[in-house]
């Protein structure tokens, strides 16, 4: 079995166990992307329909990890293929357990009687977490470390640069000399740094998933969850830098990777994933898996959040032109999600996707 | 916490909750209140309804705003004694809810106890034994 080949089977492998448990990882109260009073937590259509997900998608999962198993070797696309059929039908699981449990709270009027509210904790602004600018120090010094050898590299290199390998460590394309095809890779260091950096400070900007249940408490956990996610993120920009530096030093013809060797650059941006999953998993979507002391004072189970289901189309992607805030917590899945009501949302998405065309194009010239 | 669906406006409950943290000694004379934008990011609602809570809080002198250091609470319970003014106005606002009560058929020793308990959970009132000088 080939470094390419073992790659696909874990990524497909990786993939599917996520899907399969993000129910796990995201609030009770959150359920496929449906907001659920507290008191209908353990409603039977919930219970089935997470169960019903788990296996639908579980046996997706090891169906098309089999799959990869037995491909042979060697095509880029095969990967691609399998990881978005297996996004497709994860999607496709999701929205049919989303539908039954939107239909039951819809007849049984799930929010009837309830007090809806929203809750701040004013502490988050008066001690707020702060965006952990020495862990920015890694990737910028990898980056500089990248551009310092490419620049003392660049005189000395031939008129034609072997800027593509292939997955056993052949060059397969080639690019006339220029400072572009000798630095592309630099550039994408700091756009991938650059961006992290900013959807980071942004999310800091944002406000904490609060549970109107316990304000404090909710806040408390989601700012620990906020800590250690910007750290994982952080961590792992470095790790896709060095993952780069380390393609970079082929192109400068520092050395030259074969066979086995050649997943030496895929193993900094692996461990990158298994940190963030490790965050995922241990703290739960926004903190809610963290334990903490029960709710201070009086708690009514007659007081729930707002439902907000109509701000977010299907579950998914968030549209609400009355909230000021760019980046909110997703509701299924672990991170962070776009207001696409908000201009400034759009810009962001505007500015990250032009910068990937542009790379792209870039590249392929 | 506010109720986004209830019938009281929700510049007029954000103005309610500031008033009753600092009635409560959590938002003591000198502290900061987020910045509207903050707020309204925090609440996920528009903000010029921050701004016109604040804005009622400046008016009642609660509430100092400044370009430079943002809202700061102006005054709380051990500024000093209330202005006349104030007194005035808020009996009348009184009036109407003891008539609101006793329309709805409350009784008075009911209205008395309900006020006796009320005052008792701000223990740090002016004049109060509890009260900083």
């Amino acid at each position: 079995m080939s470094a390419q080949n073992l790659t696909t089977v874990f990524a497909v492998a990786l993939v599917g166990a996520l899907i399969c448990v993000i129910p796990a990882l995201t609030a009770p109260t959150l359920q496929f992307g449906v907001r659920v009073p507290p008191d209908r937590l353990r409603a039977p259509v919930l219970l089935a329909e997470r169960r019903r997900y788990f296996w639908r998608t579980g046996v997706i999962g090891v169906c098309l990890t089999a799959a990869a198993l037995s491909v042979p070797a060697g095509s880029r696309w095969l990967t691609v293929l399998l990881v978005v059929s297996q996004l497709a039908a994860g999607l496709g699981c999701y929205f049919v357990a989303r539908e039954r449990v939107l239909a039951v709270k819809t007849a049984q009027d799930w929010f009837g009687g309830l007090t809806q509210t929203v809750g701040a904790d004013t502490t988050w602004r008066t001690e707020p977490e702060r965006f952990p600018v020495l862990w920015l120090v890694p990737a910028l010094a990898i980056i500089v470390v990248t551009a310092a050898v490419g620049i003392a590299r660049y005189p000395g290199l031939p008129q034609r640069l072997p800027v593509h390998f292939s997955a056993g460590g052949v060059v397969d394309r080639y690019a006339d000399k220029s400072v572009w095809a000798a630095f592309t890779l630099v550039a994408v260091q700091i756009f991938v740094t650059a961006m992290m950096t900013g959807l980071l400070v942004l999310t800091y900007r944002s406000r904490p998933e609060v549970d109107a249940a316990d304000v404090a408490g909710s806040t408390r956990r989601y700012g620990r969850f906020l800590f250690a996610m910007s750290r994982a993120v952080l961590a792992t920009a470095a790790l896709v830098d060095l993952s780069l530096l380390l393609v970079s030093l082929q192109i400068w013809q520092v050395y030259r990777l074969m066979d086995a060797t050649v997943a030496l650059a895929a193993l900094p941006p692996a461990l990158g994933v298994f940190v963030l999953v490790v965050v995922s998993v241990r703290m739960g979507q926004a903190g809610t898996r963290l334990a903490g002391p029960a709710p201070a004072g009086e708690t009514s189970s007659k007081v729930t959040n707002q439902d907000d289901d109509r701000y977010w189309k299907g579950g998914l992607i968030y549209v609400n032109r009355d909230d000021p805030a760019i980046m909110v917590a997703r509701r299924f899945g672990v991170g962070w999600t776009l207001n696409f009501g908000n201009p400034r949302a759009w810009v962001a998405f505007a500015v990250v996707i032009v910068a990937v065309v542009a790379l792209v194009v870039a590249r392929r010239r | 916490v506010v109720e986004p669906d209830a019938p009281v406006p929700i510049y007029q409950q954000i103005r309610d909750r500031i008033i009753e943290a600092i009635a409560r000694g959590e938002q003591p004379v000198g502290s900061a209140l987020p910045s509207t934008r903050q707020l309204a990011i925090d609440l996920g609602i528009n903000f010029h309804t921050v701004n016109k809570a604040y804005d009622t809080l400046r008016q009642e002198g609660l509430v100092r705003l400044s370009r430079k250091s943002g809202a700061v609470i102006a005054r709380d319970g051990t500024t000093g004694p209330a202005s006349d003014v104030f007194a005035e106005e808020w009996g009348r606002r009184l009036d109407t809810l003891l008539a609101e009560a006793i329309a709805q058929g409350m009784r008075a020793d009911q209205i008395v106890e309900a006020t006796r308990s009320g005052v008792a959970r701000y223990p740090n009132h002016y004049g109060n034994e509890g009260h900083r000088s």
